[in-house]
């Protein structure tokens, strides 16, 4: 059996373990990361993308507020290529107990987070679309983040500074070495070979799946899955950032992010075997639509695109099992003190606006353990795209003849990273997806460097099919580019599409109404009436043909 | 105006009707919000491709009766199988008056390949898809050649082909796969790998080139006799485009409909709207009836978005809107409904209901199913649960039929909607 060999192996492709990954490879370390899907496949992907102030969490958690804002800004520097500055207004609603807005301003001063108070037509001024009737407003340093190409920068980074990533790739066992955990037994599920992973050091940050891989090493480590679930809304109703003044409830928040908005979010505990699937309810979006449509009345009358949720990665330290109660403070284990179990480290808890800081105290952890002096250096180095500033309208003027949608969508989501891939060929700037203007060439970049292996991952990696149609054209028309670039041959790339399909319509079914189902009827007469793609799995029927 | 029939909705089944009123002498309208569904339709008629179980129906016209007796709501059953038949022949001599020459497999289903290299039953296709040399290249062919233009998005022969191989029928078969460069296309401002098959179909009616193109696509075929192409050979002057490249190429040439627009479908649509003009209806594209007075059991008159408050009469009209993407249905958080009239719909409350857990479920969508409930006279009842007389739903719009899990779309909006001219004639 194949063995691969690292210093320090990861498990989990989410943020946690794609900064992780990256602090240890710029540290210089030999680091190797899995993951059972694709990065930023679990929760990392299943958020609201706030890039947070902090001030949600001044007046409850405050400790988690003065993290908040200093990772803020460390991401704004060194991640601007996934971020929007937006800013972001806490607002009071008539009903809403007047005195939280005091309480909340008093908190972000002890955290050292800007905040404003403005008068609600100021507010207004800033978000036309807010509701008239708002009594009192503060501004935030708050912005929003794209965990999707957070991710994937992180691991381009690593990978650029010699780390190996393994994606489609699961656990299946644990190899003990003379008492101490020496890895774990793998599985490449696209392509069926096992290998053995061998590591000084195994790093667990597979969220809430982290239950499982400590199982495997027979520690207990129990999570408290909640489910969070979001709606999005098929335009950009806000521009910044609209928070509600109160104490943290369902539909407090609406977020704007690339050409869509988002309202967030529920928060309902679930039992851990049901991670896997979890299903938005009907109750959820009427209390997210209802409170949505009080922060901005527009929510209403707009159509929804679809709904999705994601488990929050809690882990009980307090003895409180309450979705909102457990704390969402970082959790680093060695399990050589907590268990007496030497080669494992847990990174658990904590949430996407920190997983910097857990990437480095988990780096610094694993220096540690293997006697290696080497400082953290992500503070200030910059991700892939945001290497350089390079201003919008210097690279349009370098790429002038190709449309200039297409060059601002490109820039907007891979920074000065774009210069790499960007050219005057016709067919590298030829739409493939045309909601999202995602091109052929940044198809081919992101299947070739961004390790997308299939039509899921490729949007992630672009956005392709995220947009109002939900991949009516483009999904084909990817497909056939997989079969042209050569990953994938003819009937694979079918199974992706089929894939693709099925996973955009989970989604859907949320939320199948109005708009969502004419646009549904439309895809499902494309693929089934005038493709016939289940024909693909009837058994042959060569004795019927005329 | 007042019309001996009105017409709301200008799709296949608006049209078939609209031909048909004027067939029978009477004086007809068609009011039509939009493109119809035949822009994404891949420009076959379906009449019945499969069972209740998802078997193929090889001989549709041999279940049919059967079909029909344990299905007494579905839309067939409201036309009966000698009127289906009579309807699907008079579609094609309409369309045959229009230069559009229409297939069948004598009373049998035939495959029309798709873009994907899957097979669908279905009843009557255009030569270019269907025809007696087809039929027999098919059987002979050891080689098939599917072939695209380079730049083209929403044509992959890779796929097509992978899954054709996969294919039984095929097992005998080689298939080879290649694309040709069109001599026109670099010469275009647009980026020729964004062209849709409209833009293609154009270039091709203009018969520039057609000889090199039909040099390159010998080259590409790499022997085959048999040629599938996308269906993008001619948007107008098809036929003539598509003879020359047969005559100069010396193969057998086949169209796969494409992503839309498709072009199958809109050759199809044009000639419609050519016999309907040229027979004397007419056509106003590009309004929406918005309402209509019910009195007495009796629609009196409908009103447009753009007439504002003037009146359109008839004496009978007929309801086609189509199914929820063209906005003859709507659904709403909880409840569906028919916009126009608030005419009574069969559906099963509960959203949970309308659709299947996968997107490919075999047991296809509820929601499909769903429409305006009518009477064996496809007449149907007002928001008070009352009898509309001159009122008859024909098409999508109406319930108790699955166009695609049936493979029956095509054939429904003929069949009802040749009916409901019938009726309205008879009256």
């Amino acid at each position: 059996m194949r063995i691969v060999e690292c210093e320090v192996a990861v498990i989990g492709g989410g943020i946690t373990g794609a900064g992780t990954l990256r602090d240890c490879a710029l540290r210089g370390l030999k680091a190797v990361l899995i993951e059972k899907n694709d990065l930023a496949s679990g929760t990392t992907g299943r958020n609201h993308g706030l890039l947070h102030s902090g001030a949600r969490y001044a007046v409850q958690d405050p400790e988690s507020a003065v993290e908040c804002i200093a990772e803020n800004r460390i991401l704004k520097k060194i991640a601007h290529h996934c971020i929007e500055n937006t800013g972001g207004l806490f607002v009071t609603l008539p009903d809403d107990d007047p005195g939280f807005h005091a309480l909340l301003l008093q908190g972000c001063r002890a955290a050292g987070i800007e905040c404003d108070e403005i008068s609600a037509d100021h507010a207004r001024r800033l978000e036309p679309h807010l509701n008239p009737d708002i009594v009192a407003a503060l501004k935030v340093p708050d912005g929003t983040i794209d965990p999707f190409r957070l991710t994937s920068a992180n691991v381009l980074d690593a990978v650029e500074h010699g780390a190996k990533v393994m994606t489609h790739t699961e656990v299946t066992g644990l190899i003990v070495d003379r008492e101490r955990i020496a890895g774990f037994n793998c599985l490449d599920k696209r392509t069926g070979e096992p290998f053995e992973l061998r590591a000084r050091v195994v790093v667990n940050a597979s969220g809430v799946w982290g239950q499982k891989v400590c199982a495997w090493a027979g520690i207990d480590l129990p999570m408290f899955p909640s489910k969070g679930s979001m709606v999005i809304i098929d335009y950009r109703v806000n521009n910044v950032v609209i928070n509600r003044c109160r104490p943290p409830a369902d539909g407090d928040i609406i977020v704007p992010g690339d050409t869509v908005s988002l309202i967030g979010t529920t928060s309902k505990k679930i039992p851990y075997d049901e991670i896997e699937d979890l299903v938005v309810d009907d109750d959820e979006i009427e209390v997210l639509l209802a409170d949505g449509e009080k922060l901005i009345p527009n929510v209403s009358r707009t159509r929804v695109l679809r709904a999705y949720c994601g488990v929050r990665p809690l882990v009980a330290v307090s003895g409180k099992t309450f979705g909102r109660d457990i704390s969402r403070g970082i959790v680093l284990v060695d399990h050589l003190e907590r268990d007496g179990a030497e080669g494992l480290v847990t990174i658990a808890g904590g949430k996407l606006m920190t997983y910097r800081l857990m990437a480095e105290m988990t780096a610094d952890l694993v220096c540690r353990k293997l006697g290696r002096k080497a400082a953290c250096s992500t503070r200030s180095t910059p991700l892939p795209g945001s290497g350089k500033k390079a201003p919008l309208k210097k690279t349009a003027r370098r790429f002038s003849g190709i449309p200039q949608s297409v060059v601002g969508s490109t820039h907007y989501r891979h920074g000065e990273r774009a210069h790499r891939f960007l050219s005057r060929d016709p067919k590298s700037y030829g739409l493939i997806c045309e909601c999202e203007m995602v091109t052929a060439g940044e198809v081919t970049y992101a299947v070739r460097h961004l390790m997308a292996k299939d039509l899921i991952d490729l949007r992630r990696r672009t956005r392709l099919g995220m947009g109002p149609c939900q991949g009516e054209l483009c999904a084909y028309r990817a497909a056939g580019l997989f079969t042209e670039l050569g990953p994938a041959k003819g009937d694979e790339a079918t199974r992706m599409l089929i894939d693709f399909l099925e996973e955009r319509f989970k989604g859907l079914k949320p939320v199948l109404w109005g708009d969502a189902l004419r646009e549904l009827e439309f895809t499902y007469w494309i693929y089934q009436g005038l493709f016939g793609l289940t024909e693909l799995d009837r058994p042959s029927e060569s004795d019927e043909a005329d | 105006m007042k019309y001996d029939c009105i017409i709301i909705g200008g799709g296949l089944a608006g049209l078939t009707c609209g031909l048909k009123c004027l067939d029978d002498g009477l004086s007809c309208a068609i009011i039509s919000a939009g493109m119809s569904a035949l822009h994404f339709s891949s420009g076959s008629i379906d009449l019945l491709g499969y069972d209740p179980p998802g078997q193929v129906v090889p001989a549709p016209f041999e279940t049919l009766s059967r079909f029909i007796e344990a299905r007494p709501g579905h839309p067939y059953a409201k036309c009966g199988p000698e009127t289906i038949e009579a309807s699907l022949d008079f579609f094609r001599r309409e369309l045959l008056a229009e230069g559009l020459e229409i297939c069948s497999n004598g009373r049998d289903n035939h495959f029309h390949v798709t873009a994907l290299g899957t097979l669908r039953p279905t009843y009557l296709s255009q030569a270019s898809v269907f025809n007696e040399r087809i039929r027999e290249a098919f059987f002979r062919q050891p080689r098939i050649a599917v072939l695209t233009v380079k730049g083209f998005r929403d044509f992959h022969p890779g796929l097509a082909a992978a899954n054709l191989r996969r294919n039984a029928l095929f097992k005998d078969c080689e298939i080879v796969t290649g694309q040709i460069e069109l001599p026109w296309f670099e010469q275009t401002p647009q980026n020729p790998h964004e062209f849709r098959s409209i833009d293609l179909g154009r270039m091709f009616d203009s018969g520039r080139g057609l000889g090199l193109v039909a040099a390159r696509v010998k080259e590409a075929a790499r022997g085959a006799v048999f040629v599938g192409l996308p269906a993008v050979i001619g948007f107008e002057d098809y036929n003539r485009v598509m003879k020359r490249l047969m005559d100069l190429t010396e193969l057998i040439i086949y169209e796969v409909p494409t992503l839309p627009p498709s072009i199958l479908g809109l050759r199809m649509d044009n000639a419609l709207k050519s016999r309907f003009a040229a027979r004397g209806g007419v056509f106003i594209a590009g309004d929406r009836v918005i309402g209509g007075e019910i009195t007495g059991g009796r629609l009196d008159h409908v009103h447009t978005r753009n007439y504002g408050d003037s009146r359109l009469r008839a004496g009978h009209f007929v309801l086609a809107g189509g199914s929820f993407f063209s906005g003859g249905l709507v659904s709403e958080f909880d409840r569906m409904s028919e916009p126009v009239f608030g005419l009574e719909m069969d559906y099963q409350p509960g959203r949970g209901n309308w659709y299947s857990p996968a997107f490919l479920d075999r047991r296809g969508h509820p929601f499909l199913e769903y429409g305006v409930k009518t009477d064996q006279a496809l007449r149907p009842l007002d928001r008070h649960g009352r009898p509309v007389e001159n009122l008859l739903c024909v098409g999508a719009v109406l319930a108790g039929y699955n166009p695609v899990k049936e493979g029956s779309g095509g054939g429904t909006a003929i069949a009802t909607g040749f009916q409901a001219a019938l009726r309205v004639a008879a009256d």
